[in-house]
């Protein structure tokens, strides 16, 4: 697996910069899901990924926000997992950001037309009944 | 009560003989119950047994059977379906704690189109919570506790369609229906030597189904073969007016005619060169082996290379974004925290902080891949690589672990591009772990994979393998 400039990722590297990886399916894969939370610490507070300043102060106003909002629901080091998160996502978003794309370089969005608007079906699922 | 080798069997076989009306119904359904009754426990592989509402489905199928009214090749075959499809009045709880007693009043469409080929549903499978949506390190990231896997249950099925995974290797039923956002079918598949589909995004209705994200969640069958696979793909294929992304009646529907699929075109089969950075030493001798098998039944098997760019940084963007609003209100209340996993209880907090403009970049980047991947379809009908470069894995290992983390350009890719895919076992490790091969094709060209799959299959018996699973 290579980076856009050529440059081969290691299992690691990949590991960090899989970041938000979501869901799904297994481990290794992508699952992987969203940015591991590392063992070791390092100076940036974020775990050993490094970040341009730019990047940095992204990472950390992200943290923030999270605090901001819900501080009081984590413990220490459930906040030290996820100031390393917010650090391990910005290399994915630097990488999206970086990609070339043109004006006309639309989304691919799978959304359709709605062509009779009055005969909205139950249309989304109904909520369950009880939970 | 049934000898093992039927509930084995492949549906084929199986309807072959209930539609002459030698096999029963009735009696493959308590056979499937009972042995599900007794392993199913032992493997953590349902979420909830329906023995009753087995029982009656079973013998309306019976009925209708003698009377002359065979409605088709699942006709009185039992399954058992993810527990994110709803279910009318039987609790579906997402594998999630918090959803541990939500009940819904309808059937998912998927549990519908069953229901009329007179499929018989046995219960709800085991899943990773949320189906893995807010992130997990650790096999046991489930309401059911850790899924354990058929050929040695030391080891995990795999999420997060795992108890899927599970009850089909085990013989537990039929077939079962798993679901993808990301590799929650073909990996699954691949750990428990099944054959798996992941379906074309669109192609078979998510009416019903939990949400995780919306652009790229699909549902499929796991079963004994790939033809097993084909046969329930066109039951439950087709265009929903329940769901709005669901394509067109014309390209929705499947139909499905063995003799026919085989005698089509000769498929252009492209071996990957770059979907793997490096298999473990025991698969790549598997894939080896299975790339000549390809080569003697498809004479033009050439090299083929994925093109290279941030995709799985897309995908995983996209996937995070989406994941983040699904479950949005259970990150804002704080009921997130209820899940079992350590990193299930705060990845949410992270997805959330993804700008609306990076997700709109990401799908940017998402339509310039399906064009290069249109491209690639242009050269081949089917792109063929090892559906995981590892076999299972220890029930208590750390999945976010260096040693356990690796590039997934193709899973990536495809979920990315909404592109069909088909997991078969090719193989077992020293450690007597299946393997699997995975074929990827064009959108909307699932018949493409199942061809592969097929023809695969024809020249080899891996998937007519199945473990010794101890009572």
């Amino acid at each position: 697996m290579t980076d856009k400039n050529g440059r081969v990722l290691t299992r690691r590297e990949f590991a960090q910069r899989a970041a938000l990886l979501s869901a799904t399916a297994s481990l290794a894969t992508a699952e992987a899901v969203l940015p591991a939370p590392l063992q070791d610490s390092g100076s940036q507070g974020g775990g050993s990924i490094t970040l341009s300043e730019a990047g940095q102060t992204e990472a950390d106003s992200r943290y923030q926000q999270i605090l901001g909002l819900y501080g009081n629901r984590f413990s220490d080091a459930q906040k030290a997992d996820l100031k390393k998160m917010c650090y391990e996502l910005q290399p994915a978003l630097d990488h999206i950001r970086g990609y070339a794309l043109q004006n006309g370089d639309a989304p691919a969005l799978y959304l359709k037309p709605l062509v009779e608007r009055e005969k909205k079906p139950q249309g989304s699922a109904p909520a369950a009944k009880k939970s | 009560m049934l000898k093992e080798a039927v509930l084995y069997a492949p549906i084929s076989e199986l309807a072959r003989q209930i539609e002459a009306k030698s096999l029963s119904p009735v009696d493959l359904t308590e056979s499937y119950l009972d042995r599900s009754a007794r392993l199913g426990p032992k493997l953590n592989a349902y979420a909830r047994l329906m023995p009753e509402a087995a029982r009656e489905q079973a013998q309306a199928a019976e009925k209708e059977i003698r009377r002359g009214h065979y409605r088709g090749p699942l006709h009185g075959i039992p399954y058992a379906a993810k527990d994110l499809l709803a279910v009318k009045d039987v609790p579906t709880t997402w594998g999630a704690k918090p959803f541990a007693n939500q009940v819904f009043d309808y059937n998912a469409t998927v549990i519908e189109h069953l229901n009329h080929a007179g499929a018989i549903l046995l219960g709800k499978a085991s899943m990773i919570e949320l189906a893995g949506g807010m992130g997990y390190k650790f096999a046991s990231a489930s309401l059911q506790g850790e899924a354990k896997n058929p050929w040695n249950p030391d080891c995990w099925t795999c999420g997060s369609s795992s108890g899927s995974g599970a009850i089909v290797a085990a013989g537990l039923a039929g077939f079962a229906i798993g679901t993808e956002t990301w590799g929650s079918i073909i990996c699954p598949s691949a750990y428990c030597g099944i054959s798996g589909l992941r379906p074309t995004y669109g192609r078979v209705s998510r009416y019903g189904a939990m949400a995780l994200a919306y652009s790229m969640d699909k549902i499929g069958p796991m079963a004994r073969s790939a033809e097993d696979c084909a046969r329930i793909f066109a039951a439950i294929a087709g265009h929903d007016f329940l769901d709005r992304s669901t394509l067109p009646i014309d390209k929705a529907a499947f139909t499905y005619s063995p003799a026919n699929d085989l005698k089509g075109r000769s498929l252009r089969v492209g071996w990957l060169k770059n979907a793997w950075k490096q298999y473990d030493p025991g698969i790549a001798k598997i894939m080896d082996a299975a790339h000549k098998v390809l080569q003697k039944r498809f004479p033009s098997v050439k090299d083929a290379q994925l093109p290279e760019g941030p995709w799985e940084d897309a995908a995983s963007l996209i996937l995070s974004c989406e994941a983040g609003s699904t479950f949005g209100e259970l990150i804002r209340s704080g009921k997130v925290s209820e899940l079992s996993d350590p990193l299930g209880r705060i990845g949410g907090y992270v997805q959330q902080t993804v700008s609306g403009s990076d997700y709109n970049t990401a799908l940017r980047i998402r339509e310039i891949l399906q064009q290069k991947m249109t491209e690639l379809f242009d050269s081949f009908d089917v792109l063929a690589t090892a559906s995981q470069p590892i076999a299972a894995t220890p029930l208590s290992a750390d999945l976010l672990s260096p040693e356990l983390t690796f590039p997934d350009p193709l899973g990536g890719i495809g979920n990315l591009c909404g592109l069909p895919a088909l997991s078969v076992p090719c193989g077992f490790t020293d450690k007597k772990l299946p393997v699997g091969l995975q074929f990827v094709a064009r959108a909307g060209d699932d018949l493409a994979v199942l061809q592969a799959g097929r023809v695969f299959q024809q020249a080899t018996d891996w998937h007519r393998r199945h473990p010794t699973v101890n009572s």
